[in-house]
């Protein structure tokens, strides 16, 4: 099975571990990711509030790649999802007129939810070689992923469980909280970081209360905010990872090297010793 | 009455040019414009505060998401424009899901901030106003964005720049950048994509 792969500009630079824990996790699964080739920006996070215009065209030479392609979309980025759906719905509705040959066949999917499937999840269970066995997990899925959901197509938009489903598939233990989908803030930190700390440290002292040693999330700018608010002395320190860190963990099991945890500002090493999952 | 509207819910003084009447002065014109402009049923709104009380950020907005709404059916869209609220929004779209009567809340702040981008009115958050406008220059530049050259030209921007000097975020964020160098999350060399003028144009649409 083929999908057509849309990483999104945040996995060029600072998510750039997220991309290859992904390619290193679509090896072993019998799913082969084609990048789009020359792929642009969708204009998450700013570009949509400045024009109708760019929020729908800018994602659609993207949806007309694929289509070229015969492929359907699986995006990793919660925004880059959110944003070619919405493009996709109001090409469906044909308003605008599109500088690109796009009809808007090629259906777009969010990773999580492609790899929660179960026949997916079936697959991963079978090529685990080291479960994650007593890490206790929560997993955050912000609000792009699954907001709106007349847009995203979440109907479990208040307890979402795609996530939950892929972490228990690895051996882990995925806890229950309440703050599944609040935003952390990211898209403010730049002009208003106190908005940004407020939001996000909640985040971070709830999932400690939950009795979470680790967040797992899909959303590139959400990993990288809650890791960054950590990123002074004292306080409460959790590991933030993106899902496809630990399924790569645990599916090369001895051979993933410590060196793919390097990017990470709050050092995940301790804990991974802890449970014995790493060296 | 005039005295009265003068001061918002939260007793932020807002300053008009000139006397407010209380319904909008050109009755209904503002409500229908943006109601066409954005397909959301904003007269539907019942002032069940549903949204604020859903909003993860309405402590810092000066008019609440349900007053948006209430002021738009008014027209009052000075004080819309000059909110903090258009740019402390989070596009989290909570309000928008929580709506009993489905008015997409979320859309309707997006498009007062589009509305704010395009008119006179001097933003409440500078930064974060400099900041959109930063993105789609950037987004114009390579067709993708990058971080690190998205933060050079944001950091450029003299009003930017002084704000930041002034409240010692500069030193913090140098030193943040370089923490990222070094964990290699920066890409210093952007990619530059084909059909940049087709991208030009949207952007100018």
């Amino acid at each position: 099975m083929n999908l057509a792969f849309y990483p999104g500009c945040s996995l060029e630079g600072m998510a750039n571990d997220y991309e290859r824990s992904i390619t290193a996790v679509f090896d072993k699964l019998d799913v082969k990711l084609v990048e789009i080739d020359d792929w642009t920006c969708c204009g998450a996070t700013a570009a949509h509030s400045m024009s109708e215009a760019m929020a729908v065209l800018l994602p659609a030479k993207n949806l007309a790649a694929a289509e070229k392609m015969g492929l359907d979309i699986v995006s990793p980025c919660a925004n880059c999802f959110n944003r070619l759906t919405y493009s996709r719905k109001m090409i469906l509705k044909n308003i605008y007129e599109v500088p690109w040959k796009v009809t808007g066949k090629a259906k777009v999917y969010d990773m999580t939810r492609f790899l929660a499937q179960p026949d997916m999840i079936q697959q991963i269970k079978q090529k685990v070689l080291r479960p994650l066995a007593g890490l206790n997990l929560v997993s955050y899925y912000g609000c792009q992923m699954v907001r709106p959901p007349k847009i995203t197509g979440f109907t479990d938009y208040e307890n979402p469980q795609t996530l939950d489903k892929i972490a228990n598939a690895l051996g882990a233990i995925s806890l229950d909280w309440s703050y599944k989908a609040t935003c952390c803030g990211a898209a403010i930190g730049i002009g208003r970081r106190d908005i940004q700390f407020d939001l996000s440290k909640r985040l971070i002292k709830k999932a400690h209360q939950a009795g979470a040693e680790a967040i797992i999330v899909s959303c590139p700018l959400c990993q990288n905010n809650l890791d960054m608010v950590q990123n002074e002395k004292g306080g409460l320190k959790i590991p933030v990872f993106y899902f496809t860190e630990l399924m790569r963990l645990a599916f090369e099991g001895e051979k993933c090297s410590i060196q793919n945890f390097r990017m990470h500002l709050t050092d995940p090493l301790p804990l991974l010793r802890k449970k014995g999952l790493a060296d | 009455m005039e005295q009265a509207i003068e001061k918002t819910d939260r007793g932020v003084p807002v300053k008009l040019s000139k006397p407010r009447r209380l319904i909008g002065d050109r009755g209904d014109h503002f409500l229908k414009r943006v109601e066409g402009e954005t397909g959301a049923d904003i007269s539907a709104c019942y002032q069940c505060e549903r949204c604020t009380n859903a909003c993860p950020v309405s402590a810092y907005m000066d008019v609440n998401p349900h007053q948006v709404i209430r002021y738009v059916q008014l027209g009052w869209r000075e004080e819309l424009l000059r909110s903090t609220t258009i740019w402390v929004c989070l596009s989290c779209e909570m309000c928008t899901t929580y709506c009993p009567n489905d008015v997409d809340v979320a859309k309707t702040i997006n498009h007062l901030r589009n509305m704010a981008f395009h008119s006179s009115v001097v933003p409440a958050e500078k930064v974060l106003a400099v900041f959109h406008e930063t993105f789609v220059n950037e987004l114009q530049r390579f067709g993708r964005v990058n971080e690190f050259w998205l933060m050079g030209s944001l950091n450029r921007h003299p009003d930017v720049l002084k704000e930041k000097i002034k409240s010692g975020a500069l030193k913090e964020e140098l030193a943040l950048g370089w923490e990222m160098f070094r964990k290699g999350k920066l890409k210093i060399l952007p990619h530059r994509c084909s059909e940049m003028k087709k991208i030009r144009e949207i952007c100018r649409k």
